[in-house]
């Protein structure tokens, strides 16, 4: 039993640095696109200040909501936690082993439970978001799936520390190439990124995330956000854990991702909400070839 | 043995009810539904009892004259689905009785009582006759149970279309028993293996079991009944119907792969594992567009049905690869899926039936919506359901989805080459979209209904429903959440079914199992450990955020300084429009828009937008059908003249035709 509550301590540590780190890895992206359109920017630090001032304010709400609604922050970010708690990152954790259709449908009772939760103030924001969010998701389910066939194809598993990008057969290779491409555009689509979504804007003619949270505020609007950080960092570690072609120090592969996100997002525009499909097949007719060159 | 004969004696009880006087109609219906209830316990019981017993030999039932019943380990599977159906449905039957009261209550109890019975005779029979006899009494009671409430606009039509497709069905089955039987000495389970027939004849008894028991679970495109049937019928009813009768055909279709037809042809997998994805993925696209509250649970059966026999049609490609030891997984996703699908699609639509009637009879969620201020145990209820079959994780649902996407990637474990690795894709991309419209379609189902404001007045005078209906509702939402959660007994158990039913393979081995135990390397779905998790973090967040005046005030909904009003609300077909629009080339919806023709020119015209979304099955495929048998038969009317003469003369001829026939076989 000892064994296993020093594995429990790990797995505590793990939440516990990817959680923290989370703002961090979006601050930076934010800077490195503030560079890259000539401004200074805010501090990498601003995404912690942000949400220490929302965790300080009070919260509103509207009257017309039910439980859901109050419940909906707490479920996504354990949901997330929980995500993050299956992802093998080096900790000798072997509470939770990782699967990625766990990790995956995890990452979804997330989704759940915030599209309820904007349909419950009764708005029309809340449901444009929401009805958006499941389009998007229904584009992305199915590619990220052929995603996970394609990491999985040499393995032949799906826990994702058997799924580890091989270097030494996997190194630049066709297929590699392809699948990393194809999963980072996955990447971008999942974590709300220009092309698909900018959660920038406040104009409802392009929000998606934006839009579902709009009745939130204070704490609960705190929740949200860190959940949304803690989630796009787990996507970018299976990204570098599956898919990076260069075989780097976790960290570092991390960063690179992240600056990658702010050239992306810097160069391009976000597209209109029906070409997205367009966007998905390309990443899906990518993911197939590598599939069938592997 | 004894407990299932007690069993019988129950349900023969309960169908005897009908002869109570009607004026003590209530008496007759609650001593029907007791006797459903005790006699569905005995079976479960018994089948439980069996299961987890060694299994090593059949267990006789009962012998009546040459008909036979035995439980083995394939039909104890669903022999306990159905008594865990019957007890839950017959609980919710308690209640539900009250608004049949004074029409015709002890014909739908008594009813009600021999579908019951029928299922579980089906399930045991042990010789085709019999089978094909209690298929037949499930697919006629059923018939009348959809048309109980014939008076109602258009049931009466769906019931009879429900009567034509299933008897088209029954007569594939039953032409697959006697092409199956044909070179057999009777027509005992027992002797029917038909190893050493040629492989066109197993070919046609492949085909017609197939079209026969595709039909009754509702896989596409012999599906169209479905939708129609289910929501027809009283909710108890449906909620059988939706979670028990339709695993039936999955019950008669394991009989004819595992025991009649032979060795497994690579064809027949695909085309399961084809239709299976196909149908899946249109149930559930389905499921998402669909405004009638039964008939979005009517098209997720289909979706769960497919997802099922994605599981079957995976094993049975498997079985025609080197690794047959690894199709044993898809078998076992497609029992595990069956049986928690049955329990979700019971909760949902004795749910569905409880909001029915605190709303007066609607069912289309357009007018709904705020529900779960006026009934709160039932919106929890439905939350747990609707979560399961989102296939969430810690829920039930997960598990069988979980296993069969493990199958597919066997698929390429099993063997190399492009083919296999395409097959596998396709059931990823196909099983994905169904994920992400099963989670949408369950989204807007539980959203619409229960969150948000009320779009109706008669919304606003929603009533809780109370007793043995909130009963039966709870004891399956906490079998949702605890079979999802303790799932490591439920899949060892359908791995030992499995093994005992495919004896020529050998036996699953640990690391296939894929549960806390086994193997590291597999990929795990620890749902213990997660759950166990999840309550630490939860506690852990809590006191985190813990804060006493946490929500200041509460406020109308921000509506950019307007005041909102409940119509301004999504509806449920604006929900589904984005998926609507970029599926629009599948799904062909029907929009028209016209303009009033009193209102002014230019300037505030009324418009009235009509969109219709017909299943486009019906459309392409019945309706031709239709027409082109019509014309068949009026173009074969030309030889009926009426002419006595010109009759003689047939029969004349096709006697002539007998005798050469006759003579060239002699010969």
């Amino acid at each position: 039993m000892v064994d296993l509550g020093q594995q429990v301590i790990f797995l505590l540590i793990q939440l516990m640095l990817l959680t923290l780190v989370a703002p961090l890895v979006s601050g930076i992206t934010k800077k490195l696109k503030a560079y890259m359109q000539n401004r200074l920017g805010a501090s990498i630090f601003q995404g912690y200040y942000d949400l220490a001032k929302l965790w300080q304010k009070p919260t509103v709400i509207t009257a017309y909501t039910s439980n859901i609604f109050l419940a909906a922050p707490f479920i996504y970010l354990l949901s997330v936690l929980l995500a993050a708690a299956v992802l093998p990152l080096g900790f000798s954790v072997n509470v939770v082993l990782g699967d990625i259709f766990v990790f995956i449908s995890l990452l979804a009772i997330g989704r759940f439970i915030m599209t309820l939760s904007s349909l419950d103030a009764g708005t029309s924001f809340g449901g444009m978001g929401g009805s958006r969010e499941l389009y998007i998701s229904a584009l992305v389910e199915p590619v990220m799936l052929l995603a996970v066939l394609s990491a999985a194809l040499q393995p032949g598993t799906t826990s994702i520390a058997g799924m580890h990008i091989n270097y030494t057969t996997h190194y630049f290779t066709i297929s590699s190439a392809l699948s990393c491409c194809a999963f980072f555009a996955i990447l971008l689509a999942e974590n709300g990124c220009i092309p698909v979504d900018n959660p920038d804007t406040h104009l409802e003619l392009t929000m998606i995330h934006e839009c579902m949270t709009l009745e939130y505020s204070g704490r609960l609007l705190a929740i949200i956000h860190l959940a949304s950080m803690v989630k796009g960092l787990l996507i970018i570690n299976i990204f570098s854990l599956l898919f990076f072609p260069v075989n780097l120090p976790l960290l570092i592969k991390i960063i690179i991702t992240a600056a990658a996100i702010a050239v992306v997002e810097s160069l391009n525009n976000k597209m209109r909400l029906f070409k997205v499909r367009f966007y998905m097949v390309t990443a899906g007719v990518l993911l197939l070839l590598a599939i069938v060159a592997q | 043995m004894n407990l299932m004969i007690t069993g019988f004696f129950c349900y023969i009880l309960g169908m005897l009810t009908v002869f109570v006087p009607k004026r003590r109609e209530m008496w007759a219906h609650y001593l029907a539904q007791g006797a459903t209830i005790l006699g569905s316990l005995c079976v479960f019981m018994s089948a439980v009892v069996y299961l987890l017993t060694d299994m090593s030999s059949p267990q006789l039932i009962c012998v009546v004259g040459n008909f036979s019943l035995e439980m083995d380990g394939w039909n104890a599977v669903f022999l306990a689905i159905t008594g865990l159906g019957g007890i839950i449905t017959g609980v919710y039957g308690l209640g539900y009785g009250i608004f049949y009261q004074g029409n015709r209550l002890r014909i739908l109890s008594s009813l009600f009582t021999t579908f019951v019975f029928s299922m579980v005779l089906v399930a045991l029979a042990q010789d085709a006759l019999g089978f094909l006899l209690a298929w037949e009494i499930m697919a006629v009671v059923s018939f009348l149970l959809v048309n109980h409430e014939a008076e109602k606009k258009g049931v009466w039509q769906i019931a009879y279309q429900y009567l034509v497709m299933t008897h088209l069905g029954t007569a594939a089955i039953m032409i697959a028993f006697f092409v199956v039987g044909s070179g057999a000495q009777d027509l005992q389970f027992s002797s029917l293996a038909m190893e050493t027939l040629d492989v066109g004849t197993r070919n046609i008894a492949f085909l017609a079991a197939f079209i026969g028991f595709a039909l009754k679970a509702g896989l596409v495109p012999l599906h169209v009944w479905l939708p129609n049937a289910h929501p027809a019928a009283p909710s108890h009813v449906s909620a059988l119907m939706s979670g028990v009768m339709l695993n039936m055909a999955l019950y008669g279709f394991g009989r004819f792969i595992f025991n009649f037809l032979g060795p497994v042809e690579f064809w027949w997998g695909l085309l399961v594992f084809s239709v299976a994805l196909i149908s899946a993925f249109a149930g559930a696209l389905y499921a998402q567009m669909a405004t009638d509250m039964k008939r979005i649970l009517a098209y997720s059966s289909v979706e769960n049905m497919g997802i099922v026999f994605v599981g079957m049609g995976t094993g049975m490609l498997l079985l025609t690869t080197n690794h047959q030891e690894l199709a044993m997984l898809g078998f076992v996703a497609a029992i595990v899926h069956a049986f928690n699908h049955s329990i979700m699609k019971t909760l949902l639509f004795m749910s569905a039936g409880s909001i029915m009637h605190g709303m007066s009879g609607e069912k289309n969620i357009e007018k709904m919506g705020g529900l779960g201020k006026f009934m709160p145990k039932t919106a929890l209820f439905t939350l747990i359901g609707a979560m399961g079959l989102a296939a969430l994780p810690l829920t039930s649902g997960f598990v069988g989805e979980w296993l069969t996407f493990k199958s597919l990637l066997h698929l390429v474990n099993a063997q190399a080459g492009t083919g296999f690795r395409l097959l596998a894709a396709f059931g990823f991309v196909s099983l994905g979209l169904t994920a992400a419209f099963a989670l949408g379609a369950f989204v807007r189902f539980y959203g619409i209904i229960f969150l948000g404001r009320p779009r109706t007045n008669i919304g606003e005078k929603a009533q809780e429903t109370s007793g043995s209906m909130l009963i039966a509702m709870g004891i399956s939402s906490f079998l949702v959440v605890a079979m999802g959660v303790f799932c490591a007994p439920i899949v060892e158990l359908a791995i030992k079914v499995i093994n005992k039913t495919l004896v020529k393979l050998p036996a699953l081995t640990n690391n296939l199992i894929i549960m806390p135990q086994a193997n590291t390397d597999a990929g795990v779905y620890a749902p213990l450990a997660l759950a166990a998790l999840f309550i630490v973090l939860a506690v852990i967040l809590y006191g985190l955020t813990y804060k006493k005046n946490l929500l200041v005030k509460s406020d109308v909904t921000w509506n950019c300084g307007t005041v909102s009003t409940n119509r301004q609300q999504y509806s449920a077909t604006g929900f589904s429009k984005p998926v609507r629009r970029a599926f629009g080339a599948i799904l062909k919806p029907i929009r028209q828009k016209s303009y009033l023709q009193k209102s002014h020119d230019y300037f505030g015209r009324e418009v009235l937008y009509k969109l219709s979304l017909p299943d486009r099955f019906t459309d392409n495929l019945y309706q031709p059908m239709q027409h082109w048998l019509v014309k068949a038969a009026a173009f074969l009317r030309q030889i009926q003249t009426g002419s006595v003469r010109l009759y003689v003369g047939y029969v004349m001829v096709a006697m002539i035709l007998v005798l050469i026939w006759g003579a060239m076989y002699r010969g």
